[in-house]
C-alpha cells in the first residue's frame, strides 16, 4: 500500500512544487489573480515615467488639507464613495486618496465607479476653474494676465488611489488600470508661502495589494525611484494598502513578511516620512515607530460599517510644515 | 581574524544534525541523552536576494518527559542572526505524544538594526503519521541606533497565533520519510497569518545519525490575498544522537 501511495503522492507533491515556482500561481491564496505584483509595477512605472513624472504636481499656497478613505468595496451602491467625493470639494481638500478596495472586481461596479468620478471631476472642474472658450479651461485662483489653459482631459483630477487585494482579484487589475493606470507613483506638492519661499512636499504610493512589494518594486525603491525630484521635502505622507501594524490579538487579515515589514520601516525613516496612511485590516489603528506616525483607516464600505461613523481622515498641513489630522464623519447609510 | 575559528567550529559541528527539525519523534529513545541536529541552508528572498546559512541546535534529554535544546542560526548574506533556548515537556496521550514547548528566540535583522526578541509557548501533538501544533508567540522588535528622542523606537506586536500541520508518508518511526507542512513559523521566526509550507524527508544513515532536508516555500500575501513568491529555501542536514 505504501508502494501505491508513494506512487501517487510523489508525482503529486512534486508537480504542486514546481507550479508555485511561477508567480501567477496562488497555490494556498484564497484569492487568484491573473496579474502578479511584478508586472503591475512595471507597467504603473512605465505609465509613470511617461505620463505622471513630468505633467503631474500639485500646487498649494501655505496651508492646504487633504482626506484619505481606504477600503470602499464599491459594488452597486456608490453612495459612500460619492459622499468622500463630495466632502472633499465642499471642504477644498487639494487632494483625495484613496488606500485600496476601491471596488469588487466586477465590470458593471467599474463602470459606475467610473460615471462617479467623471461626474465628480465635473464638479471639480466647474468648482476650479473658469472657462475660456468651448474646450479650454483656466484656474479660478490664477491671477495672471495670461494663466495657462488647460483642456477637460488635460485638467488632473485630484484623487489619487492605491491598489487593493480586492482590486486585483479575477483580472481587476485590467479593470483598475484601465481608469488609474499606475498603482506606483509619487507626486510633488509644490507649496507657496506668503514670503514668496518655495517648499515641497511628498506624495508616494506604493502597491502593496499581493502582501509583498515584490522584487521590481522594492528594486525600484532601492535604485531610489520614488526618492523625489527635489533634495529637501518639507513632509512626506506614503500612502498603502496592506498595514505594517496589526491593531489586535486576531483579526483575519495578513501583514507584511518580518524582512519586508523590516525594509519598509527602514525605508520610511530613510524617505523622513510623516505619516504612512494604511487600510486593508479595516481597523483602526495609530501609533509611533521610529519618528514616523502611522495610521490605519476603519472601511468606508457600507456594507462593512453600515452605521454613520468617522470612516475618513483629515490631514492640516499648515505653513509652517505642521501636520495635524482629524477624523471626518460619514453620514451615508445604504438605501 | 577571530571570527575565523569560530566560525569553522560551527561548520564543522553544521556536518553534524533539531527538536524543530523533522527526523522522526522527538521522543527520548531511552538511550542517547544528547541530540546534535545540524543543517545548510540556501535559498532566496524578494528583499534581501540570495542567501546561505546554517543553523545548529543540541538538545539534552534530561528525563524521559523533560528535555533543554539550545540553538543558532546564520544567515549570511540576509545578515539574521538567531539564537534560542527552549525547554519542552513531553505528555504521552496513548499512542501519540504532546510536546509543550517554551521557547525564548532573539533574532538580530543586522541589514535593518533591528532586534527582535520573541516568547513563545506552543504544544506540539504527535501521532505516527500527523503533528499538529497550536501556540502563541510574543513578538517585540527594535530599531538599534535610532534617536531615543524620536517617539516609538519599539513596538511589541500583538500575540501572534502559532500554527502549523505536517503529514508524513511512512510512520514516524520508520528509518526513512517523506511529508509535507504548512504552517505560520519556521525554525528562526514567528510571523502572523503569513504561512510557507513545502516538502519534508529524512533518512536513517545508520543508527546514532539521519539525515534530513526541507524544501520551503514562503509566499508573502495569505487569507483575502493572493499568494505571491517571497522566499523559497532548500535545508539539508545531520542529526546525531549520542
Amino acid at each position: 500500500m505504501y508502494c501505491k501511495m508513494k506512487k501517487t503522492l510523489l508525482p503529486l507533491v512534486l508537480s504542486i512544487l514546481s507550479l508555485v515556482s511561477c508567480d501567477k500561481v496562488s497555490p494556498i491564496g484564497v484569492l487568484v489573480a491573473g496579474t502578479s505584483v511584478e508586472d503591475r509595477v512595471k507597467m504603473s512605472n512605465l505609465f509613470y515615467l511617461n505620463h505622471y513624472e513630468d505633467d503631474v504636481w500639485l500646487a498649494a499656497d501655505n496651508d492646504y488639507s487633504f482626506l484619505v478613505g481606504a477600503d470602499s468595496h464599491l459594488t452597486v451602491d456608490p453612495g459612500r464613495m460619492d459622499e468622500m467625493l463630495a466632502e472633499g470639494l465642499d471642504h477644498g481638500d487639494l487632494f483625495y486618496a484613496h488606500l485600496g478596495d476601491i471596488a469588487d472586481t466586477k465590470a458593471e461596479y467599474y463602470v459606475t465607479l467610473d460615471s462617479l468620478l467623471m461626474e465628480a471631476k465635473l464638479r471639480y472642474v466647474e468648482s476650479n476653474y473658469r472657462k475660456v472658450n468651448d474646450y479650454e479651461y483656466v484656474e479660478k485662483r490664477n491671477s495672471s494676465p495670461d494663466p495657462i489653459r488647460f483642456t477637460f482631459d488635460e485638467i488632473v483630477y485630484p484623487f489619487f488611489p492605491v491598489v487593493g487585494n480586492h482590486d486585483i482579484t479575477h483580472n481587476g487589475w485590467a479593470l483598475w488600470s484601465n481608469i488609474f493606470h499606475s498603482s506606483f507613483y509619487e507626486i510633488d506638492v509644490i507649496v507657496v508661502l506668503d514670503d514668496g519661499d518655495i517648499v515641497f512636499d511628498h506624495l508616494i504610493f506604493l502597491d502593496s495589494a499581493s502582501g509583498t512589494l515584490g522584487h521590481t518594486q522594492i528594486e525600484l525603491i532601492k535604485e531610489g525611484a520614488l526618492n523625489g525630484k527635489y533634495d529637501i521635502y518639507r513632509n512626506t505622507f506614503v500612502f498603502t494598502h496592506t498595514n505594517i501594524f496589526r491593531p489586535q490579538f486576531f483579526e483575519f487579515a495578513s501583514t507584511f513578511t518580518r524582512e519586508e515589514n523590516f525594509f519598509l520601516l527602514d525605508q520610511f525613516k530613510k524617505w523622513n516620512v510623516t505619516c504612512v496612511f494604511c487600510g486593508h485590516v479595516h481597523m483602526w489603528d495609530e501609533r509611533d515607530y521610529n519618528g514616523v506616525h502611522y495610521l490605519t483607516l476603519e472601511t468606508m464600505c457600507e456594507v462593512n460599517n453600515p452605521k454613520p461613523g468617522d470612516y475618513l481622515v483629515r490631514v492640516d498641513v499648515k505653513s509652517d510644515g505642521s501636520v495635524t489630522w482629524s477624523p471626518v464623519h460619514m453620514d451615508y447609510v445604504k438605501k | 581574524m577571530n571570527r575565523i575559528p569560530a566560525v569553522l567550529f560551527l561548520l564543522s559541528v553544521a556536518i553534524l544534525s533539531s527538536a524543530q527539525n523533522f527526523s522522526g519523534s522527538r521522543k527520548y529513545d531511552g538511550v542517547h541523552s544528547s541530540e546534535y541536529s545540524a543543517y545548510l541552508m540556501g535559498g532566496y528572498n524578494v528583499v534581501t536576494g540570495t542567501f546561505v546559512g546554517e543553523a545548529v541546535t543540541y538538545t539534552r534529554h534530561l528525563s524521559d518527559r523533560w528535555s533543554a535544546s539550545v540553538g543558532e542560526q546564520v544567515q549570511f548574506l540576509k545578515q539574521l542572526y538567531s539564537f534560542d533556548v527552549m525547554g519542552t515537556y513531553r505528555l504521552p496521550v496513548g499512542k501519540s505524544d504532546i510536546f509543550f514547548d517554551g521557547r525564548f528566540l532573539f533574532n538580530r535583522y543586522n541589514r535593518w538594526r533591528v532586534n527582535e526578541p520573541i516568547l513563545h509557548l506552543s504544544a506540539l501533538w504527535q501521532t505516527r503519521f500527523v503533528d499538529l501544533r497550536i501556540g502563541g508567540s510574543y513578538i517585540h522588535y527594535r530599531m538599534v541606533g535610532v534617536d531615543t528622542r524620536r517617539t516609538g523606537a519599539g513596538y511589541t506586536e500583538p500575540v501572534a497565533v502559532t500554527v502549523g500541520f505536517g503529514i508524513n508518508l511512512m510512520p514516524r518511526t520508520n528509518p526513512w520519510n517523506l511529508g509535507l507542512f504548512i504552517r505560520n513559523y519556521d525554525h528562526f521566526y514567528y510571523e502572523n497569518w503569513n504561512i510557507n509550507w513545502g516538502l519534508r524527508f529524512y533518512s536513517t544513515l545508520r543508527e546514532q545519525m539521519k539525515l534530513f532536508g526541507e524544501f520551503n516555500i514562503r509566499p508573502a500575501g495569505s487569507l483575502s490575498q493572493l499568494a505571491t513568491r517571497y522566499e523559497t529555501s532548500l535545508k539539508l542536514g545531520l542529526r546525531y544522537v549520542l
